[in-house]
């Protein structure tokens, strides 16, 4: 009763003070699971997340003006980083990670290589914080964004006032990366029946890929979620991986399975972005995974550790996984440069 | 377009009207709780030229930086009856910033308390998961403040940093801060959340509608540094940032807590 009372407030509220902002839907795709975003403390609006798309393509978020959120993370490339196997910050530094794609967040429970993030909230307080990505503290950020009329009017649009704090800034952002949904692939009209059909070899690909690659890439996200050792080092001294986060020697090595959507498209591939394709991916899995303690049970199932594949079963493999770029996705202009459509 | 401020304002106003009927109780009144640094006998003072504080290892040190959150505040009363400082899921209320640099933020004031006569009282050092999974937060939580960990979601609970001759990291600087809420076995992670109950020794703290008592309690320095957890070594790891790191350190804050003495006002 008094939600009801609160929300029907909430709304009249926001039309009668913003005309120009109202509520945007977060539609979950019917093969998705349910969302883990917390939209109760933060409702989509449009305004919201126009302020929070400006906020991805704006340099203002780094120290010098110099990188956006976008850098490192093209649509093009379902918002990742094509060029570099760890991506450049401010003062030309070298990422420690490769930049993960940026798709599907809000049906994920942690973020980053290594799941030291667990709100979707938290996670440009990494990149804007680093001394290796954006290299400012929050405090600015919100100090510049306040001396901004553009973003006063922006987040007074938004959220009622133009008294920003870091709080706003990051709902902002995630009511923008939270509609960054890729769900419109080949493979999706495939399994939902819309009408598209797979060649042979993309058909046999998706059996394989059931058949070697879902104990860790499952769900329609295709990630499981967990951390685990693929086999990438045999001693993983350059980056410990999970037990940077939790300091337990059993996590060493450990990273995210990564989602596979737009795999086709979010190349360098693994943490340390090593591999340039995916043929280079799957020969890994056949031919160079390194044992250790902690490598995944997965990958030891056989006599010599890794996943059998023949060359004709990779090459099924990777058509099908070709099946997941999503080009309606990495094209679609309400996830565009919006500084670029102003000038135009 | 006015004629709908009014109405939302009316419907607003008597609305909030309605709701604190129960607690704005002609007989509700404040307590404050006092958050007071010390070393020992001393009381703490920052930035001090030389080194005037010894740890129990007889090693010398000042403290240049001395933080802690307090949340989940409760008052029990001398029938068991407790109230609750109500938190809000944005953060903006029932979280507190223990600064020693900024003498106000060390008072706090818990405003429309039902009157009685208190006995004890309990609260968390640092900021719980359910707080944290409710996503960016506002007031004494906002990230902007510089208690958040960016790599490791979640707030330091509590920053003590100063500089030792003992300890080997550069400038003989010293830094321990102590957080992480993640308790999940499976998944290897590490709970650094206390939660300290005090009594007033045996005092009341009479809350009345026009009659404001403090509660003094104490945080010892010397207590945090020499506890059940760990007797700290300004030689071993000064540096420390991270949960694990600081799992012991944390079983040292339940202890260096204590209730001085409560002014009845």
């Amino acid at each position: 009763m008094v939600a009801c009372f609160l929300t029907g407030f909430f709304f009249q509220c926001t039309d009668t003070f913003h005309p120009s902002n109202h509520p945007y839907a977060f539609r979950r795709p019917q093969n998705f699971p349910e969302p883990t975003y917390t939209f109760e403390n933060n409702a989509l609006t449009t305004a919201g997340v126009e302020l929070g798309r400006a906020l991805f393509y704006d340099p203002i978020l780094s120290a010098d003006s110099t990188i956006a959120c976008a850098s490192c993370h093209q649509q093009a490339s379902s918002f990742s980083d094509p060029v570099h196997k760890l991506s450049r910050g401010v003062n030309d530094a070298s990422g420690f990670r490769n930049a993960p794609a940026i798709q599907n967040m809000a049906f994920q429970n942690n973020f980053f290589w290594d799941g030291g993030i667990t709100h979707l909230d938290f996670v440009p307080i990494n990149a804007i914080t680093s001394d290796l990505e954006l290299g400012e503290k929050l405090e600015n950020v919100v100090a510049k964004l306040a001396r901004h009329n553009d973003y006063r009017v922006r987040f007074k649009r938004a959220f009622g006032t133009t008294d920003i704090d870091s709080q706003k800034v990051l709902h902002a952002l995630s009511q923008f990366m939270s509609l960054m949904i890729s769900a419109d692939s080949r493979y999706d009209r495939y399994v939902r029946n819309e009408g598209e059909e797979f060649t042979n070899d993309e058909r046999e690909g998706l059996k394989l890929f059931t058949a070697k690659c879902t104990t860790c890439h499952a769900t329609d996200i295709f990630s499981d979620g967990s951390f685990r050792n693929n086999g990438l080092s045999s001693t993983f001294e350059k980056d410990a991986g999970r037990e940077r986060v939790t300091e337990f020697p059993a996590d060493r090595g450990k990273f995210k399975v990564p989602g596979l959507r737009n795999v086709e498209l979010t190349f360098p591939y693994m943490h340390d972005g090593r591999f340039r394709t995916l043929e280079d991916v799957l020969n890994h899995y056949a031919h160079f995974v390194k044992d250790s303690e902690t490598l995944d049970p997965a990958l030891k199932e056989s006599a010599s550790p890794g996943i059998g594949m023949t060359t004709a079963e990779k090459a099924k493999i990777i058509a099908f996984l070709k099946t997941l770029t999503d080009r309606n996705f990495t094209t679609d202009r309400r996830f565009s440069n919006p500084f670029n459509n102003q000038s135009k | 377009m006015k004629k709908i401020h009014a109405l939302i304002v009316a419907v607003v106003f008597s609305f909030s009207v309605s709701c604190s009927d129960d607690d704005a109780d002609s007989a509700n009144g404040p307590i404050t709780l006092e958050f007071d640094n010390v070393v020992g006998t001393a009381n703490l003072q920052l930035n001090t030229v030389d080194n005037p504080y010894t740890n129990s290892q007889g090693e010398a040190f000042k403290i240049t930086r001395l933080v802690y959150y307090v949340s989940s505040i409760k008052l029990k009363k001398a029938d068991g009856t407790i109230y609750v400082d109500p938190v809000s899921p944005d953060g903006s209320e029932g979280y507190y910033l223990i600064d020693e640099h900024d003498g106000s933020s060390q008072r706090v004031t818990l405003q429309n308390v039902p009157s009685g006569d208190y006995t004890e009282v309990t609260f968390t050092v640092g900021v719980d998961a359910a707080q944290v999974n409710q996503g960016a937060q506002t007031g004494a939580l906002d990230p902007a403040k510089g208690f958040f960990w960016s790599w490791n979601s979640g707030y330091i609970f509590l920053a003590i940093e100063g500089v030792s001759p003992s300890s080997s990291e550069p400038d003989n600087i010293f830094e321990y801060h102590v957080g992480s809420y993640k308790e999940d076995a499976a998944a290897n992670q590490v709970n650094n959340i206390r939660t300290i109950s005090l009594t007033f020794n045996g005092d009341t703290a009479p809350v009345r509608a026009q009659h404001e008592p403090e509660v003094h309690v104490l945080f010892d320095v010397s207590k945090f540094f020499n506890g059940a957890g760990e007797q700290v070594s300004f030689s071993n790891n000064a540096s420390r940032h991270s949960p694990k790191a600081c799992e012991e350190l944390s079983d040292n804050i339940t202890a260096s807590f204590i209730v001085d003495h409560v002014h009845a006002n």
